[in-house]
């Protein structure tokens, strides 16, 4: 097991900066997911704690050792692919035992630690088949088998449940969620899915065109977003964005006009920034915190366009004037397509931000 | 279903007659001459005229001979070659990679004639560039075209400049398919580089270079171009003559059609079985 810390860690490719300085600690034992849409930087950057991408400047730490020019093989680390990168030709036994008999491991330990990684991941039962006869799930599992058995400090998963259906995924969500428990190792795992993102960290850490937008907590990211892109990102379905302006400030609050609302006013209490007067910014709500009618600090009619009744809950598309809004209701307040009805936003449910998208508290 | 077919039969038909009468009909009419008796007129049919000659006929085992030990030393290190060609044509520290791609597989679009002139010049005794090049480190010039040995290995090394390349295009292509996160797997899992060639990429590898060595056994047992033109027609003493120039020699210089289908599908039955034998040898196991 091993703490992780990356310092400042950039990346080019060539001119091209993909990773600006990326200053991220993982504690020892900890499960951190990197989140973030195509093209962040999450992958290069786990990539780059592997050793298979070099570091254009700063450090990467594992157990307080600097890493930046250890080889791969000695960084302690096993690394789990999108698309399992199994041996074709190889059994999955020889899968499992192939890095260990390369390397000379004794007999006796390499059939050890096979044997513990195939008992961990219940494919006993595979280990004569070759990649090409096992299913995606399977497959995934040997996978990680195959960094099991190298026992190392730790794991990094890059986008490994991509591949494989909806169930499969949930079903894998869940062993790579209870292999963590069990092992438990540092685990650096990156994922574009938010939900996998959600289910499985100690703490995320969400990034943005090679920016680190903001580390914490599941639910802290949730509840309490740094930016608006964090928190459209984080949350499915995502936040909703109102255009607003602000029209009054008094020294604990900002009274804004949502702009495609006929005048619709909401009075937020605010106590660290205080937008300028007449400042145009974007109230975020999330499709949940919509309430009937009356009962929040605004009212706003809208139009079904169109709804996803999931049993439990349903999903409202509706439209608000030129702004299309998802409202979140149980299944006994359904609405059809077409219905007009009214929506209302509580002050202390909604979260602001400016017009650059940085968070106003 | 049935109208459709006839319909697509009705198009078919101009290419199907043309294969029948150029394709079918000669594979079908070599096999009957084969059974003839072709230097008399008219011909007749005898059976053992032609494949008993052939059981017998030291022409014909000295040409089963040349090919076979063409197809035994050129086939196994051309396709080495080939292989080694491919990994360095594939390595990203190579420069101007197509420029490399292209000379390799430039031998193949040469003309065949106009290569087998260049040859003659490179290897002849007097004048030719290997023998200056062997005299300029102290070693003696050889006479290429009047010894049997270094005739073959003249043979042999004109056919492996010339389809080597060809060969390394092909496995280059099998060596692209195989994912790049199966090395750094391999890379995590501290296999150096060279254990990573020998246990991941050449058995990954093993389909493309079965076809390639097939092409190459069917190519070599049918090999007529080099031996015909660079060592002047299985030169010296038919040293060099191959079953492919058996078969033209008896065929259009004697005329002796029966007698060259009955080498002609001798060729063609021990390309396929030495084919089976390679292929059953390099079979996936279940």
């Amino acid at each position: 097991m091993a703490a992780v810390t990356l310092t400042n860690v950039v990346k080019r490719f060539g001119t091209f900066e993909v990773v600006h300085g990326a200053n991220i600690d993982i504690a020892d034992g900890e499960f951190i997911v990197f989140v973030g849409p195509s093209g962040c930087g999450k992958s290069t950057l786990l990539r780059m704690i592997a050793g298979l991408e070099d570091i254009s400047g700063g450090d990467i730490a594992i157990a307080g050792k600097v890493m930046n020019d250890v080889e791969p093989a000695d960084r302690g680390i096993a690394m789990v692919f999108q698309s399992y990168a199994l041996y074709p030709h190889m059994t999955v036994e020889q899968n499992l035992s192939f890095g260990l008999r390369m390397n000379g491991n004794p007999k006796a330990d390499t059939d050890r630690r096979v044997k513990r990684a195939a008992e961990i991941l219940r494919i006993d039962e595979l280990m004569q088949r070759r990649p090409k006869q096992l299913s995606g799930g399977q497959r995934q599992r040997v996978a990680i088998g195959r960094a099991i058995v190298r026992e190392p400090q730790v794991f990094l998963f890059d986008e490994p449940l991509s591949n494989l259906d909806a169930e499969l995924r949930v079903q894998m969500r869940v062993e790579i969620s209870r292999l963590h428990k069990e092992l438990g190792v540092t685990m650096i795992y990156v994922t574009h899915d938010q939900t996998e993102a959600m289910t499985l960290a100690d703490r995320i850490v969400v990034l943005k065109a090679g920016n680190v937008e903001q580390i914490g907590a599941p639910l802290d990211l949730y509840d309490d977003p740094a930016n608006r892109f964090v928190a459209g990102f984080i949350g499915s379905p995502k936040m909703n964005f109102l255009s607003a302006k602000v029209v009054e400030t008094t020294n604990s609050a900002a009274i804004i006009e949502l702009a495609h609302h006929g005048g619709t006013r909401l009075r937020k209490p605010l106590c660290e920034t205080f937008p300028a007067l007449g400042a145009e910014v974007v109230l975020g709500v999330r499709p949940e915190h919509f309430f009937e009618a009356g009962e929040g600090d605004c009212d706003i009619p809208v139009k079904a366009d169109v709804a996803e009744h999931l049993g439990s809950v349903s999903y409202v598309y509706a439209n608000a004037g030129p702004e299309e809004l998802i409202v979140e209701r149980e299944a006994s307040r359904q609405r059809a397509s077409g219905d007009h009805f009214t929506v209302s936003i509580k002050a202390e449910r909604s979260l602001l931000f400016d017009k650059a998208g940085a968070r106003i508290r | 279903m049935r109208t459709q077919n006839a319909t697509a039969y009705r198009f078919l038909t101009p290419y199907l007659l043309i294969f029948a009468i150029f394709w079918i009909w000669p594979i079908i009419s070599s096999f009957i001459i084969s059974f003839q008796a072709t230097r008399t007129v008219p011909w007749r049919f005898a059976p053992a005229f032609n494949w008993g000659r052939l059981i017998g006929d030291p022409a014909f085992y000295n040409a089963l001979k040349n090919t076979l030990l063409i197809l035994v030393i050129q086939v196994p290190v051309m396709i080495a070659l080939a292989i080694v060609m491919a990994v360095l044509l594939n390595s990203p520290l190579l420069k101007a990679r197509g420029l490399y791609r292209f000379a390799f597989f430039a031998p193949v679009v040469v003309g065949e004639v106009a290569y087998s002139a260049v040859f003659r010049l490179m290897f002849s005794l007097d004048f030719g560039i290997v023998n200056k090049l062997l005299e300029s480190v102290g070693l003696a010039k050889i006479d290429w075209f009047s010894n049997v040995t270094p005739a073959m290995a003249l043979i042999m090394i004109a056919v492996t400049w010339r389809w080597a390349g060809y060969n390394a295009i092909i496995i280059l292509a099998g060596l692209q398919s195989i994912p790049e996160d199966v090395y750094e797997a391999a890379t995590l899992d501290r296999v150096s580089r060279v254990k990573q060639f020998f246990h991941i990429t050449l058995p990954l590898l093993k389909p493309v270079i079965v076809f390639c060595a097939v092409l190459s056994i069917i190519g070599t047992m049918q090999l007529f171009t080099e031996p015909f033109l660079i060592t002047e027609r299985g030169g010296p003493g038919g040293g060099t003559e191959t079953l492919g120039l058996l078969l033209y020699r008896q065929g259009f210089r004697s005329l002796n059609f029966g007698y060259a289908s009955a080498v002609a599908y001798t060729m063609a039955g021990l390309a396929i079985a030495i084919t089976l034998v390679q292929l059953w040898l390099m079979r996936e196991p279940k």
